[in-house]
């Protein structure tokens, strides 16, 4: 018992650090430009096929690899879907609904051009460390412990990039005040457009390390896609913070919901929880109004 | 655009819908395409009242589709109540539901109402697969496989024979499109523009922007159920892959191509996506990336749909119910 609960305070563990990184995107681009992707499940399958064609690649041996060539791609790709699709949409009113509408559409194209192109079958990466801890009937995986760590590390280095860098600066003085930003010769367009581009790749990552344990299927993003959304809203959309706090508590809820009542139950109760947060906090836990 | 135009307009694209039996009443592959666009024109009007003109960003709409067509068929199999009946009961619990969901989304913004709305889509499926799901009689993972055909007054439609369940399904449209434009010419359609214009300023001037809220989300919930309800007597069976993305994006589309908050646009947009679907069949797994591509294609290109295409062709003051 004692070691089933531990299995499953782990799971959450994991989980939620992974789901960390990807809310964290998700938040991001909302917080900075108040746009909202509908299309960042499919990103996140979008890098774990990246990954599995790097796989394929004969040079390509190790994960350190696959994340220096995986990340760079993900980053124009991202940089160039906001400049051609998002960027032109912005100076219309009803803004905010045209980029929902045509990140979905952009959703169902890429979700459909996986399956196209991979087949509907499940994809797997082969585990990126091997062996784990023993202990009597405990186990705990490299595997975990490695994707629980990169994640957490994924977050402190975006951390460290908005805080110490001059693009990180200027990412945080648009979120604050875009039309200030702009005065004092902040470049806005460009931030906008590498906030995505910098979001893209978070989730690209996150897909990268859940492959491992999940595999890839085309349509797997919409699972993510609402389990980030739910994480920010949580949290507060805009907050990375509340972000943070939300992932791991997400994490948890679900590994204990899906060991007790099982996996379908895990959206329901997720969903449960959300709309009673929201009922009192309608910002969420961190987030504010504007 | 004034009612009068919009008025036009519909009398114009109902009479058109009206006489196309005179051309396909022999095809019936035809005739059920044109039913689904009806009921579609239908959905997607109530998307666009609730979304074009309340400015809500409601995501549920297929989620109130397959409530309504799952309570309707279920009605009628358990309680014996004949479908016309069943579809408006089934109407009046999605509406409760739609004011259930919309509650919340009263107190939350933009992307929120967003994220709760579509929510319910997701889980909707777990919910009808599971096992409350199979308590109430949706069938699990099978779905229902025999549902009652529509009867009145003692004449029961079949697939057989569409054309009479043609021009029900047109007389229902006709009715809902006029509730529509009531509703969207009346002063509820004011307190909308002024509620989206500012709604701190219009609640300073009493308009409540809680109360039309939670009416819009009744009635269109109320619309899209008994849609839901005549779809279901109609096709004869249901199951949960209605909740994939594939029709969500289809309902999307027609919003995309007869423009968001243009109203009879939505009704125009569902005969043209719903034939523009058929014609992309042969392409097979190639279709839906097509219509990926479109929806994307057309936002750019046509943000105002065919309807601000027209407005801006032939009026010199364009986007005069937007703005």
């Amino acid at each position: 018992m004692v070691i089933e609960i531990a299995d499953v305070i782990i799971s959450g563990l994991i989980n939620g650090s992974v789901y960390a990184l990807m809310a964290v995107g998700l938040t991001l681009i909302y917080g900075v430009s108040k746009a909202f992707n509908f299309a960042y499940g499919s990103f996140y399958s979008l890098g774990g096929y990246i990954a599995f064609l790097l796989f394929g690649l004969s040079f390509i041996n190790n994960y350190f690899l696959v994340f220096l060539l995986a990340a760079p791609i993900l980053l124009v790709f991202g940089f160039f879907v906001e400049k051609v699709l998002v960027a032109p949409l912005r100076k219309r009113d009803d803004w905010e609904i045209k980029v929902m509408m045509i990140t979905l559409g952009l959703a169902l194209f890429l979700d459909n051009s996986f399956q196209v192109i991979f087949g509907s079958r499940m994809k797997s990466l082969p585990p990126f460390l091997e062996g784990g801890f023993e202990g009597g009937n405990f186990y705990l995986s490299h595997q975990d412990v490695g994707i629980f760590f990169l994640s957490i590390g994924g977050i402190l280095l975006f951390r460290w990039f908005l805080n110490n860098t001059r693009t990180g600066m200027s990412v945080r003085a648009v979120a604050q005040n875009p039309a200030g930003a702009q005065i004092v010769g902040i470049p806005k367009e460009f931030v906008f457009a590498a906030t995505f581009a910098i979001s893209t790749v978070m989730v690209g990552m996150g897909g990268i390390l859940l492959a491992q344990k999940y595999f890839i299927t085309p349509m797997g993003g919409w699972d993510i896609l609402v389990k980030a959304w739910v994480i920010t809203a949580f949290g507060g959309m805009g907050s990375i913070r509340g972000g943070l706090y939300a992932a791991f508590i997400v994490g948890m809820l679900e590994a204990f919901v899906g060991w007790y009542f099982g996996m379908t139950w895990t959206l329901i109760v997720l969903f449960a929880v959300l709309l009673t947060t929201l009922a009192v906090r309608p910002q969420g836990l961190l987030g504010k109004w504007g | 655009m004034d009612h009068r135009r919009i008025s036009f307009l519909l009398a114009v694209i109902w009479t058109i819908v009206a006489v196309l039996p005179l051309f396909f009443g022999g095809t019936n592959f035809i005739m059920h395409i044109l039913i689904m666009c009806l009921i579609w024109s239908v959905v997607a009007s109530c998307w666009d009242l609730i979304m074009g003109f309340a400015g809500i960003f409601s995501f549920g709409q297929v989620a109130f589709f397959v409530m309504g067509s799952y309570a309707s068929a279920i009605i009628s199999a358990q309680f014996g109540i004949p479908p016309i009946f069943a579809v408006f009961i089934a109407g009046g619990i999605t509406a409760g539901i739609g004011i259930l969901v919309g509650l919340p989304c009263l107190k939350l913004k933009g992307a929120y109402i967003a994220l709760v709305t579509f929510a319910v889509h997701m889980i909707l499926e777990p919910v009808l697969k599971g096992e409350i799901g199979r308590a109430i009689g949706t069938g699990g993972t099978r779905g229902l496989l025999t549902i009652e055909p529509m009867t009145i007054f003692g004449y029961t439609f079949s697939t057989a024979s569409p054309v009479p369940y043609f021009y029900l399904m047109l007389l229902v449209a006709v009715i809902c499109s006029v509730i529509i434009l009531v509703v969207i010419k009346s002063h509820w359609g004011t307190a909308f523009l002024a509620l989206k214009d500012s709604q701190e300023f219009a609640a300073c001037l009493g308009v409540s922007a809680f109360k039309y809220k939670l009416m819009v989300f009744a009635l269109t919930s109320f619309l899209t159920g008994m849609m839901g309800g005549f779809y279901a007597h109609y096709v004869g069976m249901l199951s949960t892959r209605m909740l994939g993305i594939d029709l969500f994006v289809t309902l999307m589309v027609i919003l995309v191509i007869g423009g968001v908050g243009k109203f009879p646009g939505a009704i125009i947009g569902a005969f043209i996506t719903i034939a523009i679907n058929e014609l992309l069949s042969p392409l097979g797994p190639y279709r839906p990336i097509t219509m990926g591509a479109m929806v994307v294609i057309l936002v750019l290109v046509l943000p105002d749909g065919i309807v601000g295409l027209f407005e801006r062709l032939f009026s010199k003051k364009p986007h005069d119910i937007t703005h």
